[in-house]
């Protein structure tokens, strides 16, 4: 399965913020976007899960994901917002549980015992399970951002969108998160369209966090992509000094000298 | 994994939620009758029952009943007061559901501008004396429906021309803005009819008096199928009250789902409206309240809104009619200078559940 986006355009209002992208994603592929504030990463995130309208042709599997239905869609990518505020107060594991809507059946979309059982182990993956019964203003920001993930995860997609999912976590949560999505992101999903190997696609501001998970990166620069490549050959000195506009290796080096 | 993946306390969970909908249920048919049977006539149950039973089975009535009784109980207070529950429950299910799916709870329907647009189309019959042949008796209601129910319409209308996705905010400030011009219109015209205005100004602050079967059956009937639409969207709801942008990453037809869910409630609000005048407060103050007691998923907020805010709409009407005796007060002052303290302890006070 692959996501395939041509020649797309996408923005707010008459502003565009992204303008003639071309990226494949093929299953499988762990992929890291990077670049400044406000380069467009959260938007390509959003157009590449069919969340906002954009220019040019997004498919999934050959699929024109605009055309597609949103449950359909949901079935196959997940896509973990940056956390805003909540104004209803569902308690951790009725947020959670709720990540089920879209595989779920029947005119109320009642929940089985296997999703149950399936929010309970991604409760449990994000370490929340132990306060599923607080309700979400009773929340840490890092709480409610694992709650999120798990939220996320217990849509059972193959591909996961996270954006900055690390955030707000603790060098611990954050640790664990990498490890997670590391192994998660060996394996394969079951969908209605057979079984699909899981795919990341992750913004992250961590340098090390983005390493330790993705094995390819995408760096955004005014409005498009400035590099695309298996992570080892893309990460270098020069090529960050020009997504980042600053000597962002001498900077990494004078924090450790300092310490 | 040894044990069963469901969360441990959810049967207590589910438990203590059984025994407060069936209190609920309890307190609120106590009420009910309490608004049935309070006033300058007195009755005892026994014979409420019979005059229902008499009616309901159509055999004569028992001999012991006065017939005078049976006049002012069947013709006028069950159908009032029945009238009343209805009409609090249709608002507070339609309130619980703007407050959703606009994100907001300080959302309505009249956010959206039923009641300015009620106002005008009741404005017009009262003020002008505009009629149809044949509906003389149901002009004013269906002025008022119809008025009602265009200014939301228009409201979503011009919103979906402004903005594609139809964003809260968009929706907010159309319906704001609509609403201040569809009142400018009706205050315009009041300057060319200021002896009508009273009259208007009556129907504006809302009464339940001489309110017959029909009108129960008319409402009975759009509420239920009203209701009933709302509860089947019940989950779609509950995903909504994150946004737009969360809803639909995890599978909602946002647009569909909002434009349908507004449009019902906007209609439930309608039918209330040209029922009752415009009565607010309870239709904001009735979901927050069983949020704070059940929860806020949709599959109990809606039933019990409609059983709490009826609940306390025929409470507000008993009120109205007994308390300044033989005068009446609007209801729709009633359920503000009630509810609005009431609403501010329940919000207030220390509790778990903020919203």
């Amino acid at each position: 399965m692959e996501l395939l986006l041509s020649n797309v355009s996408a923005g707010y209002g008459s502003e565009k913020v992204i303008e003639n992208i071309d990226l494949s994603i093929k299953e499988g592929d762990s992929v890291f976007i990077g670049g400044r504030n406000g380069c467009g990463k959260t938007t390509l995130l959003r157009v590449m899960a069919g969340l906002m309208d954009f220019g040019g042709s997004v498919t999934i599997d050959g699929k024109d994901i605009s055309k597609m239905k949103r449950k359909n869609v949901a079935q196959l990518v997940a896509l973990m917002p940056q956390a805003g505020e909540m104004y209803f107060q569902y308690t951790v594991y009725q947020t959670v549980l709720l990540g089920r809507y879209a595989r779920s059946n029947g005119l109320f979309g009642s929940f089985t015992t296997r999703d149950r059982e399936y929010a309970k182990e991604c409760m449990e993956n994000c370490g929340v399970y132990e306060f599923k019964d607080r309700l979400l203003g009773e929340l840490s920001g890092g709480q409610l951002q694992r709650v999120l993930l798990a939220r996320t995860y217990a849509q059972e997609t193959p591909f996961l969108f996270l954006d900055e999912p690390g955030s707000s976590l603790d060098i611990k949560y954050r640790a664990e998160l990498c490890d997670y999505l590391g192994k998660w992101a060996e394996g394969k999903t079951s969908t209605p369209y057979g079984d699909v190997r899981n795919t990341v696609v992750a913004v992250f501001h961590d340098l090390g966090q983005a390493r330790s998970i993705c094995s390819r990166t995408v760096f955004l620069k005014n409005k498009t992509i400035l590099a695309d490549g298996p992570s080892s050959e893309v990460i270098t000195p020069e090529m960050l000094e020009e997504v980042f506009d600053f000597d962002v290796a001498g900077y990494i080096e004078r924090q450790v000298i300092v310490r | 994994m040894k044990e069963q993946g469901i969360p441990d306390n959810r049967k207590t969970n589910r438990k203590a939620a059984g025994i407060g909908i069936v209190l609920s249920l309890a307190a609120c048919l106590f009420i009910l009758l309490l608004a049935i049977r309070a006033g300058s006539v007195y009755i005892s149950v026994s014979d409420l029952l019979k005059i229902i039973g008499s009616h309901i089975t159509g055999r004569p009535l028992p001999a012991e009943v006065d017939p005078m009784t049976d006049s002012i109980f069947w013709t006028i207070r069950m159908p009032r007061a029945i009238t009343a529950f209805l009409v609090g429950g249709a608002l507070s299910v339609s309130g619980a559901v703007m407050q959703a799916v606009l994100q907001n709870p300080l959302a309505s329907s009249y956010t959206l501008g039923v009641s300015s647009g009620a106002s005008l189309g009741a404005g017009l019959v009262l003020l002008c004396g505009f009629t149809f042949s044949g509906l003389e008796g149901f002009m004013l209601p269906f002025a008022g429906f119809i008025f009602g129910l265009l200014t939301v319409m228009l409201s979503i209308l011009l919103a979906s021309r402004i903005d594609r996705s139809v964003s809260n905010q968009t929706i907010v400030l159309i319906g704001m803005v609509l609403s201040l011009f569809v009142n400018g219109i009706l205050n315009f015209m009041m300057t060319f009819y200021g002896d009508r205005s009273k009259q208007l100004w009556l129907w504006m602050t809302g009464s339940f008096s001489a309110r017959n079967w029909t009108h129960c059956a008319i409402l009975f009937v759009t509420g239920l199928t009203g209701f009933i639409i709302l509860f089947l969207l019940s989950g779609r709801l509950d995903i909504l009250t994150f946004g737009e942008l969360q809803a639909s990453a995890m599978g909602v037809e946002v647009t569909r789902t909002k434009v349908l869910a507004m449009f019902v409630a906007a209609l439930l609000t309608g039918v209330s409206v040209a029922f009752a005048g415009v009565i607010g407060f309870i239709d904001l103050a009735a979901p927050h309240v069983v949020r704070k007691i059940f929860g806020p998923s949709h599959r109990i907020v809606l039933p019990m809104s409609f059983v709490y805010g009826g609940a306390f709409m025929a409470l507000c009407d008993l009120a109205a009619r007994t308390v300044l005796s033989p005068r009446e007060i609007p209801v729709g002052a009633v359920t503000a200078l009630v509810g609005a303290p009431f609403f501010a302890y329940v919000f207030f006070a220390k509790g778990k559940r903020k919203i």
